[in-house]
C-alpha cells in the first residue's frame, strides 16, 4: 500500500470486523479496494457479471429491500454491506442508494483470499446473525472477570468437614467446633447429613433459651438444610444466601456432602451487601426504615453488574430484595391490622414473578383470597393492599400505570373469581383484554398460601395448550412489540423507515423475547416462569426448536447485559436508571451484535406468526 | 473543436514518425483510445502533480500520484505515488502546502525515471486531472527537456467539465467554485484531510465519477463528449 493512502486505510481500520486485522492485511485490503459512486436512487452495482462484492460505505446511504419491496435495513457511513457476499443465504433482496453514495468495494473472492489467515473476518461476513450473536455472547461471558462467577462452590469448600452425630450433646458439639475453628457442624446419621448447627443456633436456640448444654444437638439443629451443588458458582451461593437469609451452605457433589460455604468465604471473595440488605429489611420496624433500605438497591445493582453478574443473577438478587420488602410490608400491615380473616396469597405478576427485575420496576401485584372468606372480609384485604401498595410506592416501586395492583378490587378476589378470569381469557380471548392480562400468565406467590395459586396454575396449564385461538391471540399481542430493523447513522431504524433517537431496550428488545417465551410455555403447558427457564424447558418441544431456543437465549442475554451496563453507567452518574439507550452510546460492534439479536427475534416472530396464522384472527 | 479531436490521432502519428527512440516514442506508438467508444470502456489515468509553482518553465515537479479508472471504478491496486528528485531550493511556503521536505526531495526518484513510468502508464489511456493544463504543461515540458519532444496527450479535465455544466445551466461562476474541494463538497464527496499528489488524483477521479453519475445519461456517452478542448 502506498503510504499516501493512509486516510483510506484509517477509515477501513476503524470499522469492525476489519478493526481486528493486523497492519499488513489492512494494507493489502486498502490496496485492493475499488471506489465507486452511485447516484441517489441508483441500484448498487453488483459488478459486470454480478461478481459477489462487499461494499463499505464511505459516504452516503443505502436501503436494503426484500424482494417484495419491504424495507429491511439501511446503511450509512462506515457500514458494511455483506449481503452480496452471502447472497445464497439471503432471501430475494435489492439495494438502492438513498443518497449520493461513495463506496469502497472488493470482490468477495478476493477478500476471502486476503483474509485466509484471519478467519474471524470471514466468520463475520459469512455467518448468520445467530452464529455471530453466539460468538459475541460467549466472548462477553469470558470477559466478565468476576471471581464470584468463575469460582465454583466445590473449589472453595475444600477445608476440613466437621461432622458429628445428632445425638451428641450441645456441649460436645461446641467443643468440636472450637477445636476445629469452624462456625458450623453437620450432623450425620447413617452417612447422611440430617441437620446443621451453627454458632448462632447455639446462641439463639440454646444459651438464650436456657436449654441444657447436655441436650442433643438434634434439639437445636436446622433440619431442612438449604444446600448448593459443587458446580454452582459462588454467585449462586450469594443469591441463595440473600434469598434464604442463611450464612452457611453445605455443598454436595455426586458422591455426597463435600463441605460448607459461609458468608465469610464469599466476603473474602467480594462484597456481601445484597445479603446484608435483605437482613436489614427483615428487621425493619417501620416504613421509614424500609425506604432507607430500598435506597441501597441501585448501589447493589451497580455492585453486582460491576462484579460481572448477568441478568439471571442481578434479576434474582434485585427480585429477592423486592420480595423481602414486600413481605416485610405485609408483616407490618398484619401487625397493624390484626390477623387475616381468611387465608390468602399475595401474588406478584410480570418481571417480579419472572425474577427479572432491575432497579425499581413498576409494581404489578394482586391478592388471591380463599373462597372460604366472607363478604365482609374484603375491608381487611383492601387495607392490607393499600398499605403494601403505598409502601412499595414509597420504596421506589411506583404504582402500576395500568392499575394492576392488589388495591384495585378487580385484582383482589377470591380464588374462584381468579379462576373465572383465566377461563374467560383462555376460552373467549379478546384482543384488548389479553393485552392487559398477559402479565398475569407470569405469576408467583410472594407471601401466603402457595396452594391458592397452584390450583389456578394447574387449570391454566391444562386449558391453554389446547386452545389455538387463545394462543393465536397471545401471539398477535406478542407481535405488537417488534425489534427495530437496525441502526442508521445515529438513529434507530424502525419498521416503516422512521427513525427514533433512542432505543427502548425493554420494549423493542427484551419484551418480544419475554412474550414469545410465555407463549412457548403456555403452548407446552410448562410451569417455568422466568424467560430463560421457559426457553430452556421449551427447547426441543414442537413449539420451539433447540436451535431457536439457543438463539433466543443468546439474544436475551446480550440485550439484558447491554441494559445492565447502561443502567450501571446511569447509577454511577447519579441518574435514575432507565431502558433508553442512544445509538451514540453504542460502539460499532455493539450495534452489529444488536442488529444480529434483532434479526434472531424477527425470525422467531415470523415463525410464530406463520404457525398461528395471526392474520386470520 | 471536432477538427481538433480528429487531429489528435493524426498528430500522434505525425509525431511518432519524428520521435526519437525512447519513452516518448513508445508512448506515441500505442493508439489513443477510440474517441467514439463509450466512456465506460475507456481506461483513464487520474494524475496529479505537486509542483513548486505554476510556471512550467521556471518551476519544477515535486511529486506525482496516479490511479487507474476502468468501468467507472477507481482501482486502488494501481495507485502509485512518487517523490521526484530535486536539488533546487524550495521556498518554505510551498513546503507547508505539500509537506515535501528538502531531504525527501533529495532522496526522490530522478525526473527521467519518473516521466518514463508516467508515459508507460498513460499508454492507451486518457489522462484525467483537475485543471489538466497544469499536468499536461509540466509533463510536456519535462518531455521536451528530457527527450527534445513534447507528446500530445488526450485528457479529461474535471474543472472544464464543471465549468461547461455551469455554462449550460447559464449560471455565473463564483470565485473558487471550480476548485476541487468545493466541487467535491457540492457532490457530497468526503473532505479528505491529506493533501498529497495521490489523494488529490483519487479525489479528482471520484469527482469525475460523481460528474458522470449526475449526468443522468440513459447510456454511457462516448469519450469525445468529455475530452479536453485545448
Amino acid at each position: 500500500m502506498e503510504i499516501e493512502l493512509q486516510e483510506i486505510h484509517d477509515f477501513i481500520a476503524a470499522i469492525p470486523p476489519f478493526d481486528r486485522l493486523p497492519e499488513n492485511i489492512l494494507h493489502s485490503l486498502t490496496s485492493a479496494l475499488r471506489i465507486q459512486y452511485v447516484r441517489r436512487g441508483g441500484d448498487i452495482p453488483t459488478g459486470n457479471d454480478a461478481t459477489p462484492t462487499l461494499h463499505i460505505l464511505r459516504q452516503g446511504a443505502m436501503a436494503l429491500y426484500s424482494g417484495k419491496g419491504n424495507l429491511m435495513g439501511m446503511l450509512g457511513e462506515g457500514d458494511i454491506c455483506t449481503s452480496f457476499c452471502a447472497a445464497e443465504t439471503m432471501p430475494d433482496f435489492y439495494i438502492k442508494a438513498t443518497e449520493d453514495t461513495l463506496l469502497y468495494s472488493i470482490p468477495c473472492d478476493q477478500l476471502s483470499h486476503l483474509m485466509e489467515d484471519d478467519p474471524s473476518v470471514l466468520h463475520f461476513i459469512h455467518h448468520s446473525a445467530a452464529q455471530r450473536l453466539k460468538e459475541a455472547v460467549s466472548a462477553m461471558q469470558e470477559q466478565s472477570g468476576s471471581s464470584l462467577l468463575h469460582t465454583y462452590a466445590g473449589d472453595i469448600c475444600r477445608g476440613e468437614l466437621v461432622t458429628t452425630a445428632p445425638g451428641a450433646s450441645i456441649r460436645d458439639g461446641a467443643r468440636l467446633m472450637t477445636e476445629h475453628g469452624v462456625s458450623s457442624l453437620i450432623l450425620m446419621q447413617d452417612n447422611q447429613p440430617v441437620g446443621l448447627v451453627t454458632d448462632r443456633d447455639i446462641r439463639q436456640r440454646c444459651v438464650a433459651k436456657g436449654l441444657s448444654f447436655d441436650s442433643p444437638l438434634a434439639d437445636i439443629m436446622t433440619r431442612d438444610i438449604i444446600s448448593l451443588g459443587a458446580s454452582e458458582s459462588l454467585f449462586d451461593a450469594l443469591l441463595v444466601m440473600t434469598r434464604e437469609q442463611v450464612h452457611h451452605l453445605p455443598v454436595f457433589d455426586d458422591s455426597g456432602l463435600k463441605g460448607i460455604i459461609t458468608t465469610t468465604d464469599i466476603m473474602r471473595q467480594e462484597g456481601l451487601s445484597a445479603v446484608h440488605l435483605t437482613g436489614t429489611i427483615r428487621k425493619a420496624e417501620s416504613l421509614e426504615a424500609l425506604i432507607d433500605a430500598s435506597r441501597m438497591l441501585p448501589r447493589i445493582q451497580l455492585q453486582l453488574t460491576t462484579m460481572g453478574a448477568d441478568l439471571h443473577h442481578v434479576g434474582y438478587a434485585v427480585t429477592a430484595i423486592t420480595e423481602a420488602i414486600t413481605r416485610r410490608l405485609i408483616e407490618l400491615a398484619e401487625a397493624d391490622l390484626g390477623p387475616a380473616p381468611a387465608p390468602y396469597a399475595w401474588i406478584a405478576a410480570g418481571s417480579q414473578a419472572r425474577r427479572e427485575q432491575t432497579c425499581h420496576s413498576d409494581q404489578d401485584n394482586g391478592l388471591i383470597i380463599s373462597d372460604r372468606s366472607q363478604p365482609g372480609d374484603d375491608a381487611w384485604f383492601a387495607s392490607l393492599a393499600k398499605y403494601v401498595n403505598d409502601g412499595l410506592n414509597a420504596c421506589g416501586y411506583v404504582y402500576c400505570p395500568g392499575d394492576v395492583m392488589a388495591s384495585n378490587s378487580k385484582w383482589r378476589q377470591p380464588a374462584a373469581v381468579w379462576q373465572g378470569y383465566f377461563e374467560q381469557w383462555i376460552e373467549q380471548p379478546e384482543p384488548m383484554a389479553l393485552m392487559l392480562s398477559s402479565i398475569f400468565f407470569d405469576l408467583r406467590v410472594i407471601h401466603g398460601e402457595t396452594k391458592l395459586l397452584d390450583k389456578i396454575r394447574k387449570n391454566i396449564m391444562k386449558k391453554a395448550p389446547n386452545n389455538q385461538l387463545f394462543l393465536a391471540h397471545m401471539v398477535r399481542n406478542a407481535l405488537s412489540h417488534r425489534p427495530p430493523l437496525g441502526f442508521f447513522r445515529d438513529f434507530v431504524l424502525v419498521h416503516d423507515g422512521q427513525h427514533d433517537d433512542t432505543l427502548d431496550l425493554k420494549h423493542s428488545g427484551l419484551v418480544p423475547i419475554i412474550d414469545m417465551a410465555r407463549i412457548y410455555a403456555l403452548a407446552e403447558g410448562l410451569n417455568e416462569i422466568s424467560t430463560e427457564d421457559r426457553l430452556g424447558a421449551a427447547a426441543g418441544t414442537p413449539s420451539l426448536s433447540k436451535g431457536g431456543a439457543a438463539n433466543l437465549l443468546d439474544a436475551f442475554e446480550f440485550i439484558s447485559n447491554l441494559r445492565l451496563e447502561h443502567q450501571a453507567a446511569q447509577i454511577r452518574e447519579g441518574e435514575t436508571p432507565d431502558n433508553f439507550l442512544s445509538p451514540k452510546q453504542l460502539s460499532k460492534l455493539e450495534r452489529e451484535h444488536l442488529k444480529d439479536a434483532f434479526k434472531v427475534v424477527q425470525t422467531m416472530q415470523a415463525t410464530l406468526e406463520m404457525r398461528y396464522q395471526t392474520d386470520r384472527i | 473543436m471536432l477538427n481538433w479531436l480528429f487531429n489528435l490521432e493524426k498528430k500522434r502519428k505525425r509525431l511518432l514518425d519524428k520521435a526519437p527512440a525512447g519513452p516518448v516514442r513508445d508512448y506515441l506508438a500505442s493508439p489513443f483510445p477510440d474517441r467514439n467508444s463509450s466512456i465506460d470502456d475507456t481506461a483513464l489515468l487520474a494524475l496529479d502533480f505537486e509542483t513548486s509553482g505554476l510556471d512550467v518553465k521556471k518551476d519544477h515537479l515535486l511529486s506525482v500520484g496516479y490511479v487507474e479508472l476502468r468501468q467507472n471504478r477507481i482501482l486502488l491496486d494501481t495507485a502509485h505515488h512518487q517523490i521526484i528528485h530535486s536539488k533546487r531550493d524550495m521556498s518554505g511556503d510551498n513546503i507547508s502546502i505539500h509537506h515535501i521536505t528538502h531531504d525527501q526531495a533529495a532522496q526522490g526518484q530522478t525526473l527521467a525515471k519518473t516521466v518514463e513510468s508516467i508515459l508507460r502508464q498513460l499508454q492507451g489511456k486518457v489522462l484525467l486531472a483537475h485543471h489538466a493544463a497544469v499536468e499536461i504543461g509540466f509533463l510536456q515540458q519535462a518531455c521536451k527537456t528530457l527527450y527534445g519532444m513534447a507528446p500530445v496527450i488526450p485528457a479529461i479535465d474535471t474543472m472544464q467539465l464543471a465549468r461547461r455544466r455551469l455554462e449550460r445551466q447559464q449560471q455565473p461562476c463564483k470565485a473558487n467554485q471550480l476548485r476541487l474541494f468545493n466541487l467535491r463538497k457540492q457532490y457530497g464527496l468526503p473532505a479528505y484531510q491529506a493533501h498529497n499528489a495521490l489523494m488529490d488524483a483519487i479525489a479528482t477521479a471520484e469527482l469525475f465519477l460523481a460528474q458522470l453519475a449526475h449526468g443522468n445519461y440513459r447510456k454511457p456517452p462516448p469519450l469525445k463528449n468529455f475530452l479536453l478542448h485545448p
